[in-house]
C-alpha cells in the first residue's frame, strides 16, 4: 500500500518534470530562464516561443491525455471490460466524425449559427454529441447485460463503421488536403495548437471530469455487479447516463481539438489499477494523471523526432499500446488475471 | 470613316487568335485559354478546370471537359490542341498521328522558363492583348536592377511547407529584393518550417500561399494566433494559388506586388 502511494506520488512529481522537458523541447534553442523572466507579455522570440507555442501545446497534451485516461477508466469501469476504451468503442470516432462534418461540410450550419461558430463552442459541442451517439449505439447494439466479448464486438463494429464514414466524408471534402487530413483525424496531432484550442476544450473536459466524479460511487458499486449496484441504490438509467455524458464530454472535446489518439484510454487504467487497489473511483483520477503524463511524454518524442514528416502522436501511443496488448496475451496464457 | 475606326478599335479590344476551336490537355493551358482567349473560340478544356479551386475565369457552357483522351477531342474537331511538356503525351501523339494540329507549350518552373512559355504562347495563339501585357510587364520588371538593400522573407505554406532555393517562389522573392530565409538555411526546393522557427527567424515579410478557403488542418499553422503580430502590422503577403499551377497568369503581378511590399517595409523602417 505504501509502495503504491509512493508510485502515485512519483507520478505526481513526474508531471511537472515532464512539463519542463516539454517546454525545453523544440526545433529552436530557447533560453527558458530569460523567457520566463520576460513573462507572458514578452515580445522576444524566446518569450513568444515559450508562452505562445510550447506552453499551450504542453498543457493541451496534459488536458487531452487526462481526458483520454479518465474516459478509459470510466468506460472500463462501467462496461466492466478490460478492453473497453474510448477509441476502441467508437467514442473518439463518433466525435471525430461530427467534427469532420462540421468543419468540412458545415458551411450552411456555420452561417446559420454564426455567433456560436465564432465563439467556438459549436465544434466541441457537436463532437461531444457525436461521441455520445457512438457510445449509445455500442450500448444499444450490445444489449443490456452484454458479455465482454459482445460489447467489444459491438464497439469494434461501430468504430469500423464510423472510421469508414470519416474516410468517406474526408474523401469528398472540398479540400485539397482531404486525404491527408484523414491521417490527422485517425492518428491525432498537437502540432500548431495554441491557447485557443486549449481554452476551447478545457471547460468541456472539466465538466466531463465533474460528471464522472459524481458517478464514482456508482462505478465502485458496479464493480460488485449490476444486481449489487442496484441493491445499493444505483438503479435506473441516471447513473449510466451520467457516466456516458461525462465520457462523451471529456473525450469528445479532446478529439475535437487533437484528433483521435488511441491506446491511452486502454493502457493507462490497466497500469494504474494495481496502484489504487482496484478502486474504480480512485482509478479515475490516477488514470487522468497517468494519461496526462503519458501523452505529454509521447508529445516530447514527437517534438524531438527528426524526419521529413511530422511523427503522429497516435503512432507513438500505438507503439506503447501494441506491446501492452502483447503483454496482455502473454499474461492470459500464463493464466494470470488481466 | 468613323465606322472603320470603331471597327478597328473593337478588333484590338477583343482577344484575337487565328484559331476558332482551341482545345487544351493541360490544366495551366486551360487557364490561359479561359482567361485570355475569347470564350467562343474554346472547344475543350480538361476536367480539372471544372474545379473552382483552379479556375479564376468563368467556364463557358459550351466548353467540353476532357480527361486527356484522344477520342474525346477527335469528335470535337479542334483546329488547335495545346498540350504541356509532360502530361497527356500518349493522347498528343495519337492526335498528331491522326493529323490534328497539336502544339506543345513548354512548362515553366523559373522566371526564364516563364518568358519562354509566354513567348511560345504568343507565337501559337497570336497577339492576345492580356498575354502581351503580361509578357511586357514581366520583361520590364526583370530588366530593372535587383535591389541591393534587402529585406528578409519566409514562405509558410500549408502543412508548414516552405520554399527554398531552386523554386520559382524563391526567385520571385530574390528579384523583388528579399532574402529568402529558407534558402539561407540551406533548404533546396521544398522544406518544412515549424512555427517556432518562423518566430525565431523573424522575417520582415511572412508569405502565405493562398487559394484554399475551406477548413483544413493543414492551415492551422498559418492561422495560429502567434502570427497575429505579422497580420496586424501588414507584414504578410499571400501568393495567389495560380502561382502554383499556372504562374504565367499572375507572375508579373506577383513580382510587382512583392516589390511594392518591400518598398513599404523599408518606408516603415
Amino acid at each position: 500500500m505504501k509502495s503504491d502511494n509512493l508510485a502515485l506520488s512519483l507520478l505526481c512529481a513526474a508531471l511537472p518534470l515532464a512539463l519542463l522537458a516539454a517546454l525545453a523541447s523544440g526545433p529552436v534553442a530557447v533560453d527558458l530562464g530569460a523567457a520566463l523572466r520576460e513573462g507572458w507579455r514578452g515580445d522576444s522570440s524566446d518569450a513568444v516561443i515559450l508562452w505562445q507555442l510550447r506552453l499551450p501545446r504542453a498543457l493541451l497534451a496534459i488536458l487531452v491525455g487526462a481526458a483520454l485516461g479518465l474516459g478509459g477508466a470510466a468506460m472500463q469501469g462501467m462496461l466492466r471490460n478490460p478492453l473497453a476504451e474510448p477509441a476502441l468503442l467508437g467514442v473518439s470516432s463518433g466525435a471525430a466524425l461530427a467534427a469532420i462534418l462540421l468543419l468540412y461540410y458545415g458551411s450552411a450550419l456555420r452561417a446559420g449559427w454564426g455567433a456560436a461558430w465564432q465563439s467556438g463552442w459549436l465544434l466541441p459541442a457537436l463532437a461531444i454529441a457525436g461521441a455520445f451517439c457512438a457510445v449509445a449505439c455500442v450500448w444499444l447494439l450490445a444489449g443490456r447485460g452484454a458479455s465482454a466479448s459482445r460489447l467489444v464486438l459491438a464497439g469494434v463494429a461501430i468504430n469500423a463503421f464510423l472510421s469508414a464514414l470519416m474516410a468517406l466524408a474526408l474523401n469528398y471534402a472540398p479540400s485539397m488536403f482531404a486525404m491527408q487530413e484523414i491521417v490527422f483525424w485517425l492518428l491525432g496531432s498537437l502540432a500548431n495548437r495554441g491557447w485557443d484550442q486549449l481554452l476551447l476544450a478545457l471547460p468541456f473536459v472539466l465538466v466531463g471530469g465533474l460528471l464522472l466524479y459524481c458517478a464514482r460511487n456508482y462505478l465502485r458499486a458496479l464493480s460488485l455487479g449490476e444486481a449489487s449496484a442496484a441493491s445499493l441504490g444505483f438503479r435506473g438509467h441516471r447513473y449510466p447516463l451520467l457516466v456516458l455524458l461525462g465520457i462523451a464530454s471529456a473525450v469528445g472535446a479532446a478529439v475535437a481539438v487533437a484528433g483521435t489518439i488511441g491506446f491511452v484510454g486502454l493502457v493507462v487504467p490497466h497500469l494504474m489499477r494495481p496502484l489504487v487497489n482496484q478502486d474504480p473511483g480512485r482509478l479515475l483520477w490516477s488514470s487522468a494523471l497517468a494519461g496526462a503524463l503519458l501523452l505529454l511524454l509521447a508529445d516530447i518524442v514527437v517534438i524531438n523526432f527528426v524526419g521529413a514528416q511530422e511523427l503522429r502522436i497516435g503512432a507513438v501511443t500505438a507503439f506503447i499500446g501494441a506491446p501492452f496488448f502483447f503483454w496482455l496475451i502473454v499474461s492470459a496464457r500464463r493464466g494470470q488475471q488481466l | 470613316m468613323k465606322k472603320a475606326l470603331l471597327l478597328t478599335l473593337l478588333l484590338f479590344a477583343q482577344p484575337v487568335t487565328a484559331y476558332d476551336r482551341i482545345a487544351s490537355l493541360n490544366l495551366c493551358l486551360d487557364q490561359v485559354l479561359l482567361n485570355w482567349v475569347a470564350p467562343e473560340k474554346i472547344a475543350s478544356v480538361t476536367w480539372l478546370s471544372a474545379n473552382e479551386h483552379y479556375r479564376s475565369a468563368p467556364l463557358p457552357q459550351h466548353v467540353q471537359l476532357n480527361r486527356g483522351q484522344a477520342e474525346e477531342l477527335l469528335r470535337l474537331q479542334p483546329d488547335l490542341i495545346l498540350v504541356g511538356q509532360y502530361g497527356a503525351q500518349r493522347a498528343a501523339r495519337r492526335l498528331r498521328d491522326l493529323g490534328m494540329n497539336v502544339v506543345s507549350i513548354p512548362d515553366a518552373y523559373s522566371l526564364a522558363q516563364l518568358l519562354e512559355q509566354l513567348g511560345a504562347l504568343e507565337s501559337t495563339l497570336g497577339q492576345l492583348p492580356p498575354l502581351q501585357r503580361q509578357k511586357r510587364q514581366l520583361e520590364e520588371l526583370l530588366a530593372r536592377p535587383v535591389p541591393t538593400d534587402k529585406a528578409s522573407a519566409l514562405i509558410l505554406s500549408a502543412n508548414n511547407i516552405t520554399y527554398g532555393g531552386g523554386m520559382l517562389e524563391h526567385q520571385l522573392l530574390e528579384r523583388a529584393g528579399f532574402d529568402n530565409l529558407a534558402a539561407a538555411r540551406g533548404i533546396e526546393q521544398l522544406g518544412r518550417v515549424s512555427l517556432e522557427e518562423v518566430i525565431a527567424m523573424r522575417p520582415d515579410l511572412l508569405v502565405f500561399y493562398g487559394g484554399e478557403q475551406d477548413f483544413a488542418v493543414a492551415h492551422l499553422a498559418a492561422r495560429h494566433p502567434v502570427l497575429k503580430n505579422y497580420i496586424d502590422s501588414g507584414r504578410t503577403y499571400t501568393l495567389p494559388a495560380e502561382l502554383g499551377f499556372c504562374p504565367a497568369l499572375v507572375v508579373a503581378d506577383v513580382l510587382q506586388q512583392l516589390t511594392d511590399k518591400r518598398t513599404t517595409i523599408f518606408e516603415k523602417r
